[in-house]
């Protein structure tokens, strides 16, 4: 049913509170997983200004090595703890428009479902930030299982 | 040169105000709507291979960024506006503006390519080993981008008046509120490109209102910029004082504030930022050089909006009696006001007044931008909460934004100086606080963090007192004079640089020399960034330093 599992992360507790729920079925249904991580374009615009979206457009991402820290910190982390119930990562970091990137490289790589945390936020928070979990929700046809956290 | 404007009554102003006028005003929708539609033509959807290069940004594309960057409502406006008032002693304006592009050119502009950062607190942090150098510097940047953008705000509220007939107030809320929409919107649109386009439309519709104005009265056809002696000299026999630079001021006066201007230009941090974006030194260097050319393009037609408004002025206006007891709300609208005098049509004055507010609102944009870095990436994420996710920094970024814009608005209101002045004291600070320590920390390897500390403190109590001392604080208790009068004759708000600038650099050497010289690892990287290797395509100083590299000679 399941070959691939997508867990697209961007490092935060909720995101890896998804990831057990990604492992576990990955075992049952013995596929692999992708980690992804998404620059996003916007949030790099606000917290680091403009012209470093150019540069990341330009490729000089190798020149940016905190970024490239944060991103393989994110994926590391779920490839450790899935490694550690033998199940094959591939880790991967994109930049853009997170629920977008996350449906296109969904399709590229012919996953089958994608797990992925959500903060549950409501009311001015979640008009302000809006939600990942609920625009990947609406712009992919791939199964997407949800893993609201609740503290 | 300080004096606060009264509030503002409609009536009064030469400027034809107080009539909604629909043609200039649909200019402004039309160039606003152009932004960004051209920023969505080219925005960042998506970079999936993000170890591949991709398309370099060239030095002359950087160049109009940098200009776009630069020509703000005081290149814009403010420059022609103070000329107009205190004739050659406002080309201190002029001078200070473009010759602070040569020694960016000459000292920063490479080596800030090579240390190869993101923002300059981080420059600040990184080359100082030392949190609280990047939280002074990030403070630093807010405090700039602040005064800088009410300047703005100023330019906004004027131009309001006369395109869409509404007071100044209303204009400066108004257009201050689109311009938080604009950032929000422009979110992942405002590139390079975008602005290389957005200083082309600005510079076309800034000069064909000088040529159309000199074509109209006769006065000149080709290049205004060098026909206008005459004009200069009949506005000189109307006002002397056009011509006397030092009758009502002092030569001191004039050297404190173009070398403010000089020094500022090069300690600004969102004219840092742009040469991270070039692949290597070589496209910086020339990015600076077509930077200030396309920055001349303005400068040469402020001086002749100058002398052409003060002209009509003086016929129109006063039927004879001079243009020296303009207004300050018509001086700073003095662009507008030269193509409105010359009997311009109005689609082409609404063009001018229109490439005002789009060049006061691209820049507040990007200032907006500076201060939400410095609050989500410098302040937030590296001081406060290490492990902040991108969506945390979005929250923080997008907040400092809409506070920055709020705050800029209520002292826009009634701005405590001329926009020139205004944006004078940012330069005054960016020049005192940071010049210094970009200069020696990029130049002198044993600049230590306690010199950097102690120098960025001084310079921020110089500065900033020089401001409260002459503007602030009579502009809030009423008093006309300055606290400490003699104060404010040597070290004035607008230029505290040059008694600042040297201060700080002695209290940056001393401290320095007597303070534990910095980390290794720290001196090589600064030997990196003057390497007389040229660089390789995309290597920082800090890749090569970490290669353990030959650490080149200098």
């Amino acid at each position: 049913m399941y070959d691939t599992i997508l867990v697209p992360t961007d490092g935060s507790d909720t995101a890896e509170y998804a990831v057990e729920h990604a492992v576990d079925l990955a075992e049952k249904y013995d596929a692999d997983i992708h980690a992804l991580y998404v620059l996003d374009t916007s949030a790099i615009d606000v917290s680091l200004g403009t012209e470093q979206v150019d540069r990341i457009q330009q490729g000089q991402f190798e020149d940016m090595p905190e970024l490239q820290q944060r991103a393989n910190d994110a994926t590391g982390a779920v490839a450790s703890r899935a490694e550690t119930h033998d199940i094959d990562v591939t880790e991967a970091v994109v930049a853009g428009q997170p629920h977008k990137q996350i449906n296109s490289y969904a399709t590229d790589n012919d996953v089958d479902l994608i797990v992925m945390g959500s903060a549950g936020r409501s009311g001015v928070r979640r008009a302000l930030l809006g939600s990942v979990a609920e625009r990947t929700l609406r712009s992919t046809q791939i199964p997407v299982l949800v893993v609201d956290r609740q503290d | 040169m300080i004096e606060a404007i009264d509030p503002i009554v409609l009536q009064e102003t030469a400027l034809d105000v107080g009539e909604f006028k629909l043609i200039p005003a649909l200019t402004v929708v039309a160039m606003l709507v152009l932004f960004l539609g051209v920023g969505y033509f080219f925005r960042v959807a998506a970079v999936d291979e993000l170890w591949v290069a991709g398309r370099s940004i060239g030095s002359i594309e950087n160049g109009m960024a940098i200009g776009a960057n630069w020509m703000s409502a005081a290149s814009y406006l403010g420059v022609a506006s103070l000329i107009a008032l205190s004739g050659y002693f406002g080309l201190a304006y002029v001078v200070g503006w473009t010759t602070g592009y040569f020694i960016l050119l000459i000292f920063l502009a490479a080596q800030f390519r090579r240390f190869g950062k993101y923002t300059a607190p981080d420059f600040v942090g990184d080359r100082f080993y030392s949190d609280w150098a990047r939280g002074i510097a990030a403070f630093t940047t807010l405090a700039i981008a602040f005064t800088y953008a009410i300047g703005q705000a100023s330019g906004m509220g004027l131009m309001a008046q006369y395109i869409f007939g509404i007071s100044y107030e209303v204009g400066v809320i108004g257009l201050m509120a689109v311009t938080i929409a604009y950032v929000a919107l422009s979110g992942m649109l405002g590139t390079t490109k975008n602005m290389a386009i957005q200083y082309t439309i600005l510079i076309i519709a800034f000069t064909l209102g000088l040529y159309a104005v000199g074509w109209t009265q006769g006065w000149s056809t080709a290049l205004p910029y060098l026909e206008a002696g005459p004009q200069v000299a009949e506005a000189a026999s109307i006002e002397a004082q056009f011509v006397e630079p030092f009758a009502n001021a002092s030569y001191y006066a004039w050297i404190a504030l173009a070398f403010s201007l000089i020094v500022g230009t090069c300690g600004l941090p969102h004219v840092l930022v742009r040469f991270y974006t070039v692949d290597n030194e070589r496209t910086a260097r020339w990015s600076t050089v077509w930077g200030l050319f396309f920055i001349c393009l303005l400068y040469w037609g402020t001086a002749t909006y100058a002398a052409f408004g003060g002209l009509l002025y003086d016929s129109e206006v006063t039927g004879g009696d001079g243009f020296a007891q303009m207004l300050g709300i018509e001086a700073d609208a003095l662009v507008v006001l030269t193509a409105q005098l010359a009997d311009l049509p109005t689609w082409l004055v609404g063009l001018v007044a229109a490439g005002a507010v789009a060049a006061a609102l691209a820049t507040t944009a990007g200032l907006f931008i500076t201060a939400s870095s410095a609050a989500a990436h410098d302040i937030y994420t590296n001081l406060y909460k290490e492990n902040a996710t991108q969506r945390e920094q979005m929250i923080v970024g997008r907040s400092t934004i809409v506070g920055v814009g709020v705050l800029v608005a209520l002292i826009g209101l009634n701005p405590p100086a001329l926009i020139g002045e205004l944006v004078a004291m940012s330069f005054a600070i960016a020049g005192t606080v940071f010049f210094p320590v970009f200069f020696l920390g990029l130049w002198w390897e044993n600049t230590t963090r306690e010199g950097a500390l102690a120098g960025m403190l001084i310079g921020i109590a110089i500065s900033f007192g020089a401001i409260l001392n002459d503007t602030a604080i009579p502009m809030y208790t009423g008093v006309e004079e300055a606290v400490i009068p003699g104060l404010a004759t040597w070290v004035p708000g607008t230029s505290s640089a040059l008694v600042g600038v040297p201060v700080v650099f002695g209290v940056i050497i001393v401290v320095s020399l007597i303070t534990d010289e910095p980390p290794q690892h720290v001196k090589r990287l600064v030997r990196q960034c003057h390497s007389p290797e040229p660089m390789s395509k995309m290597e920082s100083a800090e890749d090569a330093a970490a290669d353990g590299g030959t650490p080149a000679d200098d």
